[in-house]
């Protein structure tokens, strides 16, 4: 028994294959255009007012809907859904528990986690987003569940509107894979 | 049927971690799957495919419908005649009736020749060239139902294809009779019948 729970440490299988060179241009492009976009209206428009476009879970989400296209986890459904659940999460979870942090950060993640699952909306950078508003400035906690809003939701959908412009350029490349 | 022979699970062929990284690499794109885990789903998958398709397809889609067939008071030279002319190995026994009464197949001959545990055809032709001719005919003025298994082993149309090939297996026979509800007879399912059904994708 413990001979077995230590063996499961050594691994099964291998690593998939690594991609090819036109695979790493689109993605690059796409990521590079994606965040490009959601920045550049960031630092033009919206730097100065109360608002936020831009948060770091973007970077992870670039990741997925850039470069791992196939990836359930990497689907609109996800992308949309998780970071609006977590984010909502990330925002009712600080307003309960403030000023326990700890504890307001914990849940929120794990929640978001817990609820991206039983909604089939796993999302990674989802935990991001709902951690960001929790450990967020004094900005972004002003902004409550409008957060969820912006720049949540705006952010997303840009994100989403160039993948599905870039992603499907490539004769080689479709996305999605699944809408709902 | 009334036996439930045990489950067997048919075993998808296997995968080599190499076939299953180079089809990964034919598809462009990252996959965020690893072979091990598309292994696991091939495995299962395959498995469910198996039991779906087998499932679906019954007697009466597979079965022979034009059979020869003897009376249980048939001569058995006349029976070995008509075996030998369709070229059939066996051959269900009706009464009169027409009611499956038994079936008789080339290893029931071989039995009643003399052979003790007949494994096929050959078994006959050594005992021959042992022996000063085969003369071994104490059946000639024998019929049809004195040599015939009885009770046959009998299947209805909507019996599933795999749980015929259970019964082959299970009772080591190569054929079934189909009757309906009266027992009467509708056709007969072979081993041959079932390996066409599968090329052709379960449409006979």
């Amino acid at each position: 028994m413990r001979g077995n729970f230590f063996r499961k440490m050594a691994g099964t299988t291998k690593s998939p294959p690594g991609v090819g060179f036109m695979e790493i241009f689109w993605s690059w492009l796409g990521a590079f255009l994606g965040i490009g976009a959601v920045a550049l209206i960031n630092y033009r428009f919206v730097e100065g007012t109360d608002l936020v476009l831009l948060i770091g879970s973007y970077g992870a989400s670039a990741v997925l809907i850039y470069g791992a296209i196939k990836s359930p986890l990497a689907q609109p459904r996800n992308l949309v859904g998780g970071h609006l659940i977590s984010a909502l999460i990330g925002v009712a979870v600080y307003k309960l528990l403030f000023p326990h942090l700890w504890l307001a950060a914990a849940l929120a993640v794990s929640l978001s986690i817990a609820v991206m699952h039983a909604t089939k909306t796993l999302h990674p950078p989802g935990g991001a987003t709902a951690l960001i508003y929790v450990t967020g400035s004094q900005k972004i906690h002003h902004l409550g569940f409008f957060y969820a809003v912006l720049p949540v939701g705006a952010g997303v959908i840009i994100m989403l509107m160039v993948a599905l412009l870039i992603n499907n350029l490539s004769p080689k490349r479709r996305y999605p894979e699944f809408w709902l | 049927m009334t036996d439930n022979p045990k489950k067997r699970p048919i075993r998808a062929p296997d995968l080599e971690d190499e076939d299953i990284l180079e089809a990964m690499q034919e598809i462009t794109g990252y996959l965020d799957i690893t072979p091990g885990d598309f292994k696991e789903v091939y495995r299962l998958a395959y498995r469910r495919a198996l039991e779906r398709l087998s499932r679906a397809v019954t007697a009466k889609e597979i079965m022979t419908r034009e059979v020869v067939s003897v009376a249980t008071d048939t001569p058995l030279a006349e029976v070995a005649e008509a075996m030998g002319q369709r070229g059939v190995s066996g051959v269900p026994v009706l009464d009169q009736a027409g009611k499956v009464a038994g079936m008789i197949s080339e290893k029931d001959f071989l039995t009643q020749m003399g052979v003790l545990e007949p494994k096929n055809f050959m078994s006959l032709v050594a005992r021959c060239l042992k022996s000063k001719g085969c003369v071994a005919l104490p059946i000639k003025k024998q019929k049809a139902e004195d040599i015939m298994n009885s009770p046959a082993v009998t299947v209805g149309a909507d019996t599933p294809v795999k749980e015929i090939a259970a019964v082959f297996t299970a009772k080591g026979i190569n054929r079934v009779a189909v009757t309906d509800s009266q027992g009467r007879l509708l056709g007969i399912v072979s081993r041959g019948d079932i390996v066409k059904a599968t090329m052709l994708g379960g449409k006979s």
